[in-house]
């Protein structure tokens, strides 16, 4: 039952539309294959046609390490994903880089609700609710080290430390949804990160019971 | 049958950073009631994982969303974590055009006992359920997942069929415990089905040493392996183990029988 004119896949077409072929790190040639942005050039790859094999390809790393953060830059090479629609492409950015497309039109639509990282911390229960305890400065800390674009996450940060303090240990363009964050100079659909994820949750339990 | 092309299926999973193996049920059941076309959208949030409960009402597009947690029992998650992390309030929400209609956990569906009696079948074919002791495994806990209690009133029902010479519940963290089996059980064969929502360290390692048919919690080269080399020879007996609950193709069904549990209880 494919709902033919989702209003995120309508917004996902007017971006491709545009020229915006990018996402994370993945290139989306023609209607529709998608390779990883570093195989551009590669015949080698190998095929895959079904969107739920995108999960497949998203769960390990290069080195069969399980990826829980499908937004970290390290995305495996050597495959080709080609889809026949708009839905099932949908479907695979999805895998790819889960909720994406959904946040990316709710921001577009001026729906999304950004929440600042106290509010998030303040908000945890039972192993989590040490967390609260963590200063801006070690917040601020944690932070550069584990949402950083090169070896942490692709994600662009919207959300501040609180209303008056924002985060001052990541480059602007980290919070800017139209830098490209492989800092490349070619427009990519933007991995937006309205809220800390769980995993910076569970590192700043770790940062604040380790200091 | 269920049809509703206008609403969007969010099924609930507890997810994993480190076990790959944690949400795949929960993605199978999806996929499978996606294909069937039962709902116009049908989408996995995680605690864990991404989606994440934050993320993922942002991912569908219905006015009208059904939410069913994929857990083994109601408690501190069910109850806790997953209505503040998606802010329901109540069994309906409602929230600018949209109504959520919260459900309850596919653990707690009266169908579940079928389904681990499927599987203890399946695990065991041609072995009498008369010269069978099943050992219905929980975690056990001080997490307030309640989960014994689930194990508990699951051992309870299939006590009373009375199809099976006895049953056991035997837990990780409480008495009885896994390894209890030997003292416990008296028949010649034994099946094992864990009462989890997912294959994880512990159905691949913790449970096979506790049970006895693993020496070390070892990976094993599959990690499949585990179940495919039924049955094991142990203290005198045949021991059948099966993988978790949650794997059951079944479980897709279970997640419909509580969306339309819903529908009855609270007149969609
Ligand atoms: S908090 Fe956001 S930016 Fe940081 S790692 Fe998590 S998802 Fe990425």
């Amino acid at each position: 039952m494919t709902k033919t004119h989702s209003q995120i896949e309508t917004l996902l077409a007017a971006l491709l539309q545009r020229g915006v072929n990018r996402i994370g790190e993945i290139l989306i040639r023609g209607e529709f294959e998608l390779l990883h942005h570093a195989d551009a050039d590669r015949s080698d790859l190998q095929f895959f046609n079904n969107p739920e094999d995108a999960r497949e390809i998203a769960k390990y790393d290069e080195s069969g390490n399980f990826r829980p953060l499908k937004t970290a830059p390290n995305l495996r090479c050597g495959w080709k994903l080609v889809l026949r629609d708009l839905h099932e492409l949908r479907e695979a950015l999805d895998c790819f880089y889960p909720a994406m497309p959904g946040v990316l039109f709710a921001h577009e639509c001026s729906a999304l609700e950004v929440v600042d990282l106290r509010e998030t911390l303040n908000r945890q229960t039972g192993m989590y609710a040490v967390t609260k305890k963590i200063s801006n400065k070690q917040a601020n800390e944690l932070i550069a080290g584990f949402c950083r674009s090169d070896n942490g996450c692709l994600k662009t940060i919207l959300w501040r430390i609180d209303a008056n303090t924002p985060v001052t240990s990541l480059p602007p363009c980290k919070f800017d949804p139209a830098a490209n964050q492989l800092g490349q100079s070619v427009l990519a659909i933007p991995l937006l990160c309205h809220e800390a994820c769980n995993l910076l949750v569970a590192a700043a339990r770790n940062k604040v019971k380790s200091e | 049958m269920l049809s509703k092309p206008d609403s969007a299926l969010v099924i609930v999973g507890h997810g994993s950073t480190v076990n790959p193996d944690s949400a795949t049920p929960t993605f199978a059941h999806a996929d499978e009631i996606k294909r069937r076309g039962v709902f116009g959208e049908v989408v996995c949030a995680f605690w864990k994982e991404e989606p994440s409960l934050r993320q993922v009402l942002y991912t569908v597009e219905s006015d009208d969303v059904y939410v069913v947690p994929n857990f083994i029992s109601e408690g501190y998650f069910t109850q806790k974590v997953i209505p503040r992390e998606l802010d329901v309030t109540g069994k309906v929400t409602f929230r600018r055009t949209r109504k959520i209609k919260y459900c309850e956990p596919v653990g707690n569906h009266p169908r579940m006992t079928e389904l681990l009696l499927h599987r203890a079948a399946e695990v065991a074919p041609g072995i009498s359920p008369r010269e069978t002791s099943l050992l219905i495994i929980g975690h056990g806990t001080s997490l307030n997942e309640n989960s014994g209690a689930a194990v508990k009133e699951q051992v309870q029902r299939i006590a009373a069929r009375g199809d099976y010479a006895e049953v056991f519940g035997v837990f990780m963290e409480e008495e009885p415990f896994v390894t209890d089996w030997r003292k416990i059980a008296s028949q010649p064969h034994i099946v094992a089905v864990p009462f989890f929502v997912s294959d994880g360290l512990h159905s691949y390692q913790d449970i096979p040493v506790l049970l006895g048919i693993e020496a070390e919690p070892t990976q094993a080269a599959s990690k499949m392996d585990v179940f495919r080399r039924n049955p094991y020879r142990v203290a005198g007996r045949s021991l059948f183990y099966a993988s978790a609950i949650g794997t059951e193709p079944l479980f897709a069904d279970v997640i419909l029988d509580q969306v339309a549990a819903f529908d009855s209880e609270f007149a969609a």
